[in-house]
């Protein structure tokens, strides 16, 4: 991740800060950063939001398409995801610079989703063993501010609740080949059920406290942390460390405990205030022009 | 602003796109009003300040606003001046353009031509007509409201213009909508709306508009009727039947023969598909593109030894039952083929028809039967109420539907061609039905032509071979005008000759790409009709600057050889160049040129020479399998005043018509070789394909029945099992069986050489492994197009990117294979048609031949006419009964002691018959042999003489 300079005296400065409970920027520990978020600003797209946390910037796009399913689970759709550090977030990234983050954030997420708690994917059948859906979810990091992963997880989990899935029919079984026939209305769609999908909270150990949603600068000072994906339903589906210094099974369990119930409190919010933004007056999408 | 459209669409290989298309809303698109002041427009004038209402039931001026349903079901009323003020909304012209590309092309015609009264005002980009469609609205009413929101915006917007005026006077916006629903829902947001029938009945100054309506399906009153028909599946039951085999795609045709019987081709099939009866038939069409169901193989039949005409001669109503038992009572031989019946129509090919109206007993009545000009075509049922001045006048129909309650499909008519049995109007007719673009050519056309007085240049001559001292001569028919090959012949040595094929050279004239080369690739070919010639270019360059005319220095493409006295070719070189013709022969003057020994000059020698290397010429072709075949070919002495033809006289074959054939064909092999080397992937070719053996059967029939065994392994043995055919008491059998061979052939083709294996070059009928056509581009696009690749080939031309598509060129040859078989059509037309008159004015006894014994009836073929026709065998008063003993096996029929056979030789009285003036044919009795009942007496002594009467009466 993008490393940053900082002086030992800041560093003191940041420690000191959580500490108190006081962060540079005025949160206690437990504190998220402002969060923006639309969905359904890529019309090409079937589903997608964007996500502006502080300055993490996250753009996510869905895209479904019909293809067979996989061999062992022929009643089952799938997600596939792909994770682009956009050179624009830093100049690391350039060439094969971001690969590595990206890689990392792909698997996590594709781990978090493997719980079968978390998004019923035989929603996404069409014909069994002959037909699926298949959503590729495709995820643009315009911008690092900072605790990418919870980032990152928001704009999915919003873009799969915008997603719209064609409904489509099996209109005749002619021998073995389906005739798949595509509604003619564009309104004509179906939604995931997205309640269950996990939200992930980053803890970082500083000193001896932990914190939430952490900074550049203060991931800059921490030596360890852990990242949680909770799903809806407020169990833990994917665990991960981050940072090289170690942590003791006591901290581990506190901040697995705290990281559950802080997810739980993220997705419910997140769920509500998707749920208001589709209930508003159909306004002019705000994008990139602000 | 900016909206943005989304739509999914499904791609062929099964993948779901989202497509999203921006679509920009603007604020400056005018009404199109005079009156309106708001918008910035100027000079509009195509809706009137105050427009002038003919119609009774909306007295108030007002603007129209048509749906789409109207422009799809009832075009050709669109087509009348009546309509003005007319507003056509975007909405609908998108909706036409997807649902019909034929009424979206006449619409665009009606808007270019019409254009003072056609307003289109684009609401689907203006931004206060915009509607976006709301989830579970439906596509068709989204643009429902889309018009209704762009009437009520017209609405408001033209009253804001007309503040003050008196209320009655103030402009409305009528919506004229066939859809229930929409007016229901216009009427509520208080836009005056009407169906078109009554719109267009109110009108009071154009009481004859409503004849155009369309018949509407809702309001037919044989809802309640016993259905005739079978229904038709729907169309996505239809692909997945044919998908899974269960169901066959083919092209229907009609029997010429017998109405109630079809055949359907399907691709692929040597066989085709055979229909029998209404229900089987289920309301096709002749052209239809058709799913067919085939029946177990049980019930397999074969087609019925009976002529069958639709014959009722007034409208008999809805009932079809009666003529269905004549066809099964008929009895069947026993080879039986595929049968099947119809499920569905998967395209119509309904086109315009020509024809005749039915007299009618009522004929103040407004329902009528139409007849086509075409056999293969049903009667139309059409409402009119111009039925007296119609009846004798030919007329144009079109088809709206045929509802299964209808024994006949439902139409309506379109217009009047002239008066019945006018020649002109016939001509008229006959270019129609084969449609063959005759209009005039047009300016931008005749701008291409060089000017008049034309000279070759200096510089032209210095390009080409001056061939000018060549003694070179043209041999045409007599009165040809359009001379488009000369020949000459040289003795260089001994054993060495030289040969010159001279072809005007077309294509200098006609450059590619301007407009004068697209009329002439549309036109595809000339048509020569028996008393007019429908150009492929204009007649300054057919009959002058092409032509290549005695005396007059002419650009020619030439081929030249140089054979030995065997007709071995031992060079051949091909150049453009300039020619000086001698002379222009008739076949006939030729002729006697080289008879008469006493001519000595050089022309004489020329013919000489030439004739007889054609000879050997003719018989090494002839040894390689060449078919000599034969269809009746005969021409018209038309009276110079009338221009009504006096007299028929066969076209007689002369040594020098197969002379001058023979060296064309010599040329076109010897330029198919050289384009085809140049060319591999576009050169423009000619093939005639061999014919599947099942296309012989009729041919072998007749052969057995004479006792001949006939060979059609290979072209070579059909040739010879021909020549060897030869009955020495029956002279013109042979030539019947000639006949009967071609009729067994397959159609000779244009194509492109990259889309053909090289294998399938053959032409069968010439025996030639690879064959064009060259000589004769005054009259023929292929020609041309050869001449140009020919051109580049030698040097003498450049190329165009569309010469050497293999895409562009297979094209062009699907155009020019469609006209040139239309235009034999037209032709052969043309000659019935005078044959028609040529009998209007007299009854002739003339020789006949038995072309096929049916059931019910002869078939005979009269030579000196060319002319078919046949002899129904029920007896001249109608109903009595001839005791006729058919034997379907050999086939005879026989009558006390008259056994009549195929190919016998009968003597034929030939009228016309003109009981009904509408509806002249031809009527063909038999004066001999006789048979008590069913001949009729000669008019005159027949030429006949006693022993062919023996043979006759011998019988079995």
């Amino acid at each position: 991740m993008a490393e940053i300079l900082l002086s030992e005296a800041e560093k003191a400065y940041i420690h000191h800060g959580v500490q108190d409970d006081l962060r540079c920027d005025g949160r206690t520990r437990l504190d998220y950063r402002p969060i923006i978020l639309e969905t359904g600003l890529v019309s090409n797209a079937s589903g997608s939001a964007r996500l502006r946390l502080a300055n993490s910037d996250i753009l996510v796009g869905v895209k479904v398409e019909l293809a067979s399913p996989l061999p062992d689970k022929p009643k089952e759709g799938r997600l596939e995801f792909f994770v682009d550090c956009s050179a624009n977030a830093t100049p690391e990234f350039e060439g094969r610079g971001g690969e590595d983050l990206a890689n990392e954030i792909c698997r996590f997420l594709q781990r978090s989703y493997a719980s079968g708690d978390t998004i019923n994917l035989s929603e996404l059948s069409v014909l069994t063993g002959q037909q699926c859906w298949v959503l590729y979810v495709d995820i643009l990091i315009l911008e690092c501010g900072g605790n990418l992963y919870d980032a990152v997880s928001l704009a999915v989990k919003s873009a799969l609740y915008a997603t719209q899935i064609p409904s489509i029919k099996v209109a005749t079984m002619d021998g073995d080949q389906p005739e798949l026939e595509l509604s003619d209305d564009p309104y004509d769609t179906k939604r995931l059920n997205t309640e269950n999908i996990p939200c992930v909270v980053t803890l970082m150990k500083i000193g001896n406290h932990y914190l939430v949603d952490p900074t550049p600068e203060e991931e800059c000072c921490s030596s360890s942390g852990i990242v949680v994906a909770v799903s809806g339903n407020k169990k833990i589906t994917a665990v991960r460390k981050i940072g090289s210094g170690s942590l003791h099974p006591d901290s581990l369990v506190s901040m697995l405990k705290t990281g559950s119930e802080v997810g739980a409190v993220v997705n419910t919010i997140l769920m509500k205030k998707l749920l208001e933004e589709e209930t508003l007056e159909v306004s002019q999408k705000v994008g990139f022009m602000r | 602003m900016l909206t943005s459209k989304v739509f999914l669409r499904k791609t062929k290989r099964g993948k779901v796109l989202k497509v999203v298309r921006e679509h920009y809303l603007r604020d400056d698109l005018w009404c199109g009003s005079e009156l309106c002041k708001k918008c910035g427009q100027e000079n509009s004038d195509v809706l009137d300040k105050s427009p002038v209402s003919s119609s009774t039931l909306c007295a108030f001026p007002h603007y129209i606003v048509i749906d789409t349903n109207i422009v799809l079901h009832q075009i050709d009323v669109l087509e009348s001046p009546a309509w003005k003020n007319v507003i056509l909304l975007q909405t609908v012209l998108e909706e036409t353009r997807k649902r019909s590309t034929n009424n979206y092309k006449k619409l665009r015609e009606i808007m270019a031509t019409r254009k003072d009264s056609f307003y289109v005002f684009v609401n689907e980009h203006h931004k206060d007509t915009y509607v976006e469609r709301k989830p579970g609205e439906s596509a068709n009413d989204r643009n429902d409201r889309a018009i209704r929101k762009a009437c009520s915006w017209y609405q408001t917007h033209l009253e804001e213009s007309q503040k003050g005026t008196d209320k009655k006077k103030q402009i409305k916006v009528v919506l004229l909508t066939q859809d229930f629903k929409n007016r229901e829902q216009a009427c509520n947001e208080g836009i005056p709306t009407y169906k078109v029938d009554e719109y267009v009945k109110s009108l009071k100054d154009f009481p004859d508009l409503q004849e155009k309506l369309a018949a509407s399906h809702s309001e037919s009153n044989n809802e309640n009727r016993e259905p005739l028909y079978p229904e038709h599946l729907a169309p996505t039951r239809i692909m997945s039947g044919i998908k899974s085999g269960k169901l066959l795609q083919g092209v229907f045709h009609s029997s010429r023969e017998n109405f109630l019987e079809g055949t359907v081709s399907v691709e692929g099939q040597d066989k085709s598909i055979l229909l029998q009866g209404h229900a089987s038939l289920n309301r096709a069409v002749d052209g239809d593109v058709v799913a067919v169901e085939l029946l177990p193989e049980d019930k397999w039949t074969s087609p019925s030894g009976i002529v069958l005409e639709d014959q009722e001669e007034q409208d008999p109503g809805d009932e079809i039952e009666k003529e269905e038992k004549l066809l099964i009572d008929s009895t069947k031989s026993k080879d039986r083929q595929p049968t099947g019946k119809i499920v569905g129509i998967i395209r119509r090919k309904w086109r315009q028809y020509c024809g005749i109206l039915l007299p009618s007993v009522l004929p103040e009545g407004t329902r009528h039967l139409f007849v086509p000009a075409e056999r293969k075509i049903p009667k139309i049922r059409i409402e009119t109420r111009q039925a007296v001045t119609l009846s004798s006048q030919k007329i144009i129909v079109a088809i709206d539907s045929w509802p299964r309650t209808s024994r006949y499909p439902l139409g309506h008519f379109v217009r009047a061609l002239g008066n019945i049995g006018d020649k002109d109007t016939e001509n008229e007719v006959l270019l129609l039905e084969h449609d063959v673009p005759h209009h005039s050519f047009p300016e931008t056309v005749l701008a291409c032509l060089p000017s008049m007085p034309w000279m070759i240049t200096e510089e032209e001559v210095n390009r080409r071979e001056d061939l000018r001292h060549l003694d070179i001569c043209s041999v045409d028919p007599p009165g040809c005008t359009d001379i488009d090959d000369a020949l000459h012949f040289r003795e260089l040595s001994p054993n060495l000759y030289e040969i010159g094929v001279h072809i005007a050279d077309v294509s200098h004239f006609v450059r590619p790409d301007t407009a004068l080369d697209k009329e002439a690739a549309n036109r595809g070919t000339t048509v020569y009709l028996v008393d007019r010639r429908i150009d492929m270019v204009p007649e300054l360059l057919s009959s002058n600057l092409c032509s290549l005319r005695p005396d007059q220095e002419r650009l020619a493409f030439s081929v030249i050889w140089q054979v030995t006295a065997d007709a071995e070719i031992q060079k051949t070189r091909f150049t453009k160049s300039v020619i000086r013709s001698r002379r222009a022969f008739t076949y006939a003057e030729a002729q006697c040129n080289i008879d008469d020994s006493l001519q000595q000059n050089e022309l004489a020698k020329s013919l000489r020479g030439l004739n007889k290397l054609a000879k050997i010429l003719k018989k090494n072709r002839m040894d390689k399998g060449a078919l000599q075949l034969s269809s009746p070919e005969i021409r018209f002495e038309v009276s110079t005043e009338t221009n009504d033809p006096i007299d028929v006289i066969s076209k007689p074959m002369l040594d020098t018509n197969s002379m001058v054939e023979e060296f064309m064909l010599l040329a076109n092999i010897s330029v198919a070789d050289h384009i085809f080397k140049h060319f591999p992937e576009c050169a423009v070719l000619r093939r005639h394909p061999v014919p599947p053996a099942s296309n012989f059967e009729p041919f072998l029939k007749a052969g057995k029945t004479q006792g001949f065994t006939l060979d059609v392994s290979s072209n070579k043995a059909l040739a010879a099992s021909l020549d060897a055919a030869v009955k020495p008491d029956n002279v013109y059998m042979n030539t019947m069986l000639r006949i009967l061979a071609t009729r067994c052939m397959m159609q000779a083709v244009y194509f492109s050489s990259g889309t053909v294996a090289q294998v399938d070059f053959y032409h069968y009928g010439l025996a030639a492994p690879i064959y064009t056509h060259f000589t004769s581009p005054i009259r023929r696009y292929a020609d041309l197009l050869v001449h140009r690749l020919l051109a580049v080939a030698v040097g003498a031309d450049v190329t165009y990117t569309e010469l050497l598509n293999r895409k562009c060129a297979q094209q062009l040859c699907n155009n020019l294979n469609y006209r040139h078989k239309m235009s034999q059509y037209a032709q052969r037309s043309s000659v019935a048609l005078h044959t028609h008159l040529f009998f209007r004015h007299r009854v002739q006894d003339e020789d006949a031949y038995v072309l096929f014994v049916r059931q019910n009836a002869l078939q005979v073929l009269i030579p000196k006419y060319g002319l078919e026709g046949s002899i129904y065998l029920k007896g001249n008063d109608g109903d009595s009964k001839l005791d006729f003993v058919y034997n379907p096996d050999e086939p005879s029929q026989t009558c006390g002691n008259v056994t009549i056979r195929t190919f016998d030789r009968v003597v034929v009285q030939v009228s016309l018959d003109s009981k009904y003036v509408q509806h002249q044919k031809i009527a063909v009795h038999l004066v001999h042999p006789k048979i008590a009942g069913l001949s009729v007496d000669a008019i005159e002594i027949p030429k006949t003489d006693e022993p062919r009467t023996k043979k006759l009466k011998g019988g079995k």
